[in-house]
Parts: structure tokens; sequence; C-alpha cells
């Protein structure tokens, strides 16, 4: 009767084992909906806060284009019209926004206006040179406050003390809504300006081209490198005391503080072989450092992989210990080489710190054309913008989060591509 | 009396201090099949390993003694190894084709060697290699296929083509079938009874009866020492050594 016993206790412990196999099922559950939930919390706040940036408030004005105010004629070059009298017919304009404005009214309203009308009228004349002695209307850049306003951002029923716009710029606020004459629409600025002090005015391009020219710097440098180092520690270099060294050590660099980087930046780069500062060529040199060490591991470990069958065969047919590397191992270790490669440029995109040590945290408000010109990046843009005490920097932020994120998302999905077309089987 | 191939003269490898194995001398004839056999560990793979020096590819692997083929020592670090495999072709006991059309897998052999002059040129190697190795007929209408699409036994027909495709004099096989089902050995049992017209074919092999299928000569190896070697059915019939009779009639290994 032993046997009946042992047998009842073993479906007893089945039940308990079976049991801890559903809570542990249950565990996994929670912490799968657990992350799911706060990474769609997270994108859900950046997109709701960031949405609004992707539009813009834009106020109707009647521009008169007399030629007498512009001290143009219908016979002027394009050169003459480029130096046309835009402010005054602008100043104009504004004193009759609204019917019936004071001295001190005017002054108030001129400030519900972004200062980059000017160059709107101008540019609106100069595609439509024939408007000249014609009175025009056109929707043009409202003020920060008036955008954050209408967009519902700012809040109204405050002491006015405390508000941007005091009691007299919300009644024509209020003036402009009901006639229609200020309405939003989409934010062309956002993507086409780089950085600038007023916040309806401030752009993502430069940043982004920055950003771009950075990831090149250090795809051109550290790609190269790394895979050469790493084909040269796997398969050519003798194995001693030495290379055990190096191989520590680049374990040890991909553990290093990306500020620490900055500072070598700085001190080295910047100050003893005087590379050019807040350009994405140093920018990406320091990144390019920084992602060394995981590219080489990344590489190395593809290598790793490869199956020491195909080499032995390759040598044996008698390939050179260079073509058996290079026709069977690398080609067989690329997707996880790119894989890794793709990695540390996502995390080269994301590094704010050491860009700032290299001095590339300046106000920067033109888009930059070369490696050498003084640029932004997308991170450090963002810690600027998060700065900025003007509330309209706000959904900027979030704007410039979400963009960020598309450009990982877009590098990710390289990564699954590049792998899904090199990946052999066997 | 048949040309002598290969021969070697107390060889000795060590693996750090182990030593592998001990004084071996073999000669090896050509165009003939010699088989090595032994229990696991004897030393008959480091042997044939010795004879392409892929025992390079080891660190800790130190070769000497005196190994000759066509009479020149290979034994020497004056040899250029990458010359001396091209005339030695060798099959693993995995199948591993490289992962390849079957075609390039064939002509890898020759485009890195410069065998061939033209285009023309390489797809008849590809095509007398695979017709040699017996699986034309089964691949010729998808050679671009990969060669790790084939099944075990035809991969490892595929690397006898790779092999042959160099034209190399020695093939050396090292347990080419350990892996493979009884109709995919014996059909590459049959292909290297037909190869030794032209190859010189020496074979590790765990299986007793293949050794007395295909091969002219064994050699008996027992921990790292070559007990004996002889004509293939006096090894088996009537061995000179205690051990050998041991080993083939069942009683260790």
């Amino acid at each position: 009767m032993s046997n009946q016993y042992s047998h009842e206790k073993i479906i007893q412990l089945r039940k308990k084992r079976s049991a801890a196999d559903r809570r542990f099922k249950t565990y996994g559950l929670i912490a799968t909906l657990m992350g799911m939930a706060i990474l769609f919390f997270l994108l859900f706040t950046i997109f709701s806060k960031g949405y609004s940036s992707f539009q813009k408030s834009v106020i109707e004005l009647e521009v008169s284009y007399d030629q007498e105010t512009l001290k143009i004629t219908s016979d002027s070059t394009y050169e003459e019209q480029v130096k046309a009298k835009f402010f005054r017919v602008k100043k104009n304009a504004i004193a009759k926004a609204l019917p019936d404005l004071s001295k001190k009214d005017i002054k108030l309203i001129k400030k519900m206006f972004s200062i980059n009308v000017d160059k709107e009228i101008k540019e609106y004349f100069l595609n439509n040179p024939n408007i000249l002695n014609t009175t025009q209307k056109i929707f043009v850049t409202a003020h920060s406050d008036v955008d954050q306003l209408l967009k519902g951002n700012a809040r109204r029923n405050i002491e006015e003390k405390k508000r941007k716009l005091n009691d007299r710029q919300l009644e024509f606020f209020d003036e402009f809504v009901s006639s229609g004459r200020l309405k939003t629409k989409f934010n062309n600025f956002f993507f086409k300006n780089a950085d600038s002090r007023h916040p309806e005015l401030a752009g993502i391009a430069g940043s982004f081209v920055g950003s771009l020219f950075t990831l090149m710097t250090v795809f051109l440098l550290a790609f190269p490198i790394g895979i050469g180092a790493s084909i040269y520690l796997e398969e050519f270099a003798p194995k001693n005391k030495f290379t055990e060294l190096i191989e520590v050590n680049i374990a040890n660099l991909a553990a290093v503080p990306s500020i620490v980087f900055g500072l070598l930046g700085l001190g080295i780069l910047l100050n003893v072989f005087g590379f050019p500062r807040s350009t994405p060529l140093v920018g990406g040199t320091v990144l390019a450092l920084m992602t060394l060490p995981t590219i080489i591991i990344a590489c190395r470990a593809s290598l790793k992989a490869v199956p020491p069958s195909i080499k032995e065969g390759a040598l044996a047919m008698g390939a050179s210990k260079m073509q058996a590397v290079f026709h069977h191992q690398v080609p067989l270790a690329l997707p996880g080489t790119l894989t890794g490669t793709i990695i540390g440029l996502a995390q080269a995109l994301g590094e704010t710190a050491p860009l700032i040590m290299i001095g590339m945290i300046a106000f920067i408000p033109n888009i930059p054309t070369g490696f050498t010109e003084p640029s932004a990046a997308l991170p450090v843009q963002i810690y600027l913008w998060v700065e900025s005490s003007e509330r309209g920097f706000q959904e900027k932020t979030a704007a410039a989060i979400m963009m960020i994120l598309i450009f990982l998302f877009l590098m990710n999905a390289l990564a699954v591509f590049l792998r899904s077309k090199f990946e052999r089987k066997w | 009396m048949k040309n002598i191939k290969i021969s070697s003269k107390n060889v000795n490898v060590h693996y750090g201090a182990k030593q592998a194995l001990h004084s071996v001398s073999l000669n090896i004839n050509e165009n003939e099949v010699t088989s090595l056999i032994g229990p696991s560990g004897c030393g008959k793979s480091t042997f044939l390993r010795c004879i392409n020096r892929m025992n390079d590819l080891i660190d800790i692997c130190k070769v000497d003694g005196s190994i000759t083929v066509d009479n020149e020592e290979i034994i020497s670090d004056e040899v250029d190894v990458v010359s001396l495999r091209s005339k030695i072709g060798m099959v693993f006991q995995k199948p591993n084709p490289f992962p390849k059309s079957i075609f390039d897998n064939v002509a890898y052999g020759p485009t890195i060697h410069g065998i061939a002059e033209s285009k023309t040129d390489l797809e008849e190697i590809v095509h007398s290699s695979l017709k040699r190795a017996g699986l034309l007929k089964e691949v010729k209408d998808r050679l671009h296929e990969p060669g790790t699409s084939l099944s075990g036994g035809q991969q490892q027909r595929l690397c006898i083509a790779r092999a042959i495709a160099v034209n190399p004099d020695i093939i050396l096989m090292d347990e080419p079938c350990s892996a493979l089902d009884p109709i995919a050995t014996a059909i590459i049992e049959e292909l290297i009874d037909e190869l030794k017209a032209n190859y010189t074919i020496v074979i590790v092999t765990h299986s007793m009866q293949q050794a007395a299928r295909v091969s002219q000569r064994t050699g008996f190896f027992h921990l790292g020492e070559l007990i004996e070697t002889g004509d293939t059915q006096k090894i088996f019939t009537n061995p000179d050594n205690e051990k050998t009779q041991g080993y083939i009639t069942g009683r260790f290994g």
C-alpha cells in the first residue's frame, strides 16, 4: 500500500504546483499590464500636452498696401520691393485692427501680435506683387499669450496682475473671437523654424537637423572603428594579458557616465585640439566615443555567435583568414552588429549631458547647414524649452519629445528591417 | 606496390600539457581509402587534422614530428597552409554548407583560388563537381536555393562537391556519416568508393562496418597511439595486436 500512499502525495503536491503556475502567470500578467499602463499614460500625457503645438493662432488683419506708405511704385524692382516700408503698413493695419482704438489701446493691441507680422505682410506682398494699392485681408500670427489663451492653456479668470493679457486686451480678444477673426491653423513654423525667444515662432527644425548631423558624425566615426576593432579583437588579436585588459576596459567604458565623455570633449577636443564649440562635429565625436563600446560589444557578440563550423569549412577550403572572416563571419554577424549600432545611435540621440558640456546648449536661432556650424540637438532643445518660463514653451517641450520619440521609433524600425533583411537561416 | 601519398613519422601532438598523440608513424597510399578507427578520444581526428594543419586553429595545440605529402614536409612554419589546404579537401562530421546558395557553395573554392577563368568555366566546374558528388540530378533545378535547405545527406554530399571543386589530391573525412541515416550513409559510402579512383581518401569513422566496407587499409588508434595498421581485411579478420582484436570484437570501445 505504500505505492498508493506516495501517489496520493504526488497528486496533492501537484495541486500546489499547478497553483504556483497559475500564480506566476497572474504576476506576469499584472506586470505586463502595469508596464503598458505606465507607457500609455506617458504617451498620453506627452501627446495631450504637445499636440496643440502643431496649431498656431492667427488674427485677420486688413492690410492696405498703398504705394505712398510703402514708398515704392509699380515699376519698382524686386530689390526695392524687399526694402519697402512694410513696418509702416503693419502699424497702420494694427491701429485699425478694431474700430475706435485709442492711442493706449493701440499699444496694447500691438502686443497681441507676433513680431513676425512685418515679415508675413512682406512675404504676402512679394508673392503677389500686383496687389499694390489694394487692401488685403491676411491672417497673421498672433502673440504666444493670445495663442495660449485661445488654446485654453492659459486661464483668464484669475487676477489681472497674474495674467499676461490685461482686461482691455481680453476685450479685444473676445471681439476677435466673436467676429471669427481669431482662429487656429496648422503651425508650419514649428517644423521649419529653428529656436526663437518667441514661443509662437520657435521651431524644431534647427535642433532636428543638428541631431541629424550629430548622429551622422557618430555613425561615420563609431561604425567603422567599432567594426574594425571588434573583428581584430575577435579574430586576429593574440589572446594574452594585454588583449584581456583591453576587453575588460571596453566593458568598463560602456558603463562610464556620459557626462564624463562630455568633460573629455570639453577638455581635449575643445581646449587642446581647438574644435569649433557647439557644433555637431564635436557633439558627434564625443557621442561616438560613448557609443563605441556598445557597438564593439554587440559586434563581438554576434561574431562569437557565428557557428565555428562555418569558419572551419571556409579555412579547410583554403580560404585565407581574412577571406574566412569577411566572406562568412562578417555577413552572418551583420544583423546583430547593425542592431547594436542602431541601439547605440538611439542612445546617442537621447544624450543631453555631454552636449551641454561641449556647448551645444547655446541659443542657436539658425538651422545648421554643416558639421562645423553651431547647432542645437533635440534633447538639448527639450532641456532649453522646459527651462523657459514662458508658458508657450510648455507645449513645445512636449511636442519636441514627440519628435524625438518618432525619431527613435523610426530608427528602431530601421533596425528591425535591416535585421530581417540580412538575417540568413541555416 | 602503391605510391605513398602521405607519410607521417613520430608525430606527437600536445594540447597544453596533455599529450594527445604519441609518436604516430603511418603511411597512406595514393588512390586508396584509409580508415582510422578507435574508441572516442583516441586521437584519430587529431591525426586527421594534422594533415591539413587544421590544428593550427587551436592555440594550445602543438604538433611536432614529420608529415610529408608528396615527399614535401608540411609540419613547418614555412609551409603555406592556404595552398596546402587547396590540395587537401576536408569533409566534417556535421554537414557545414555555407549559408549561401548551392551554386555559391561549390563555386566558393574555385573563386577564391582563381581556378575558373570565366563564368562558363565556373558553371562547368560546379556542375561537374556536383555530378561527381552524385548530387547534380537532385539539385540541378534549384542551384540558387540555399544549401541549407537540403537534407542532411544531401548537405554532406554538397560539402564533398565543394571539397572536390578545387580539384584536390587528398580528401580528409572526419566521421562524415555520423549525423546521417543509413540510406544517406550508403549513398556516401558508394560515393567514397567511386572517388578513390581520383583521390586519396583518409576517413575517420566510428563504425567498424563502415571501415570494413569502404577502406583498403585501416589504422587502429588507442589512447593516442597507433596500435596497428594494415590491410583492412587483415585488421578485421586476423589482427596482430590483442587490443585491436579486443576492439573489433567489441570487448571495449
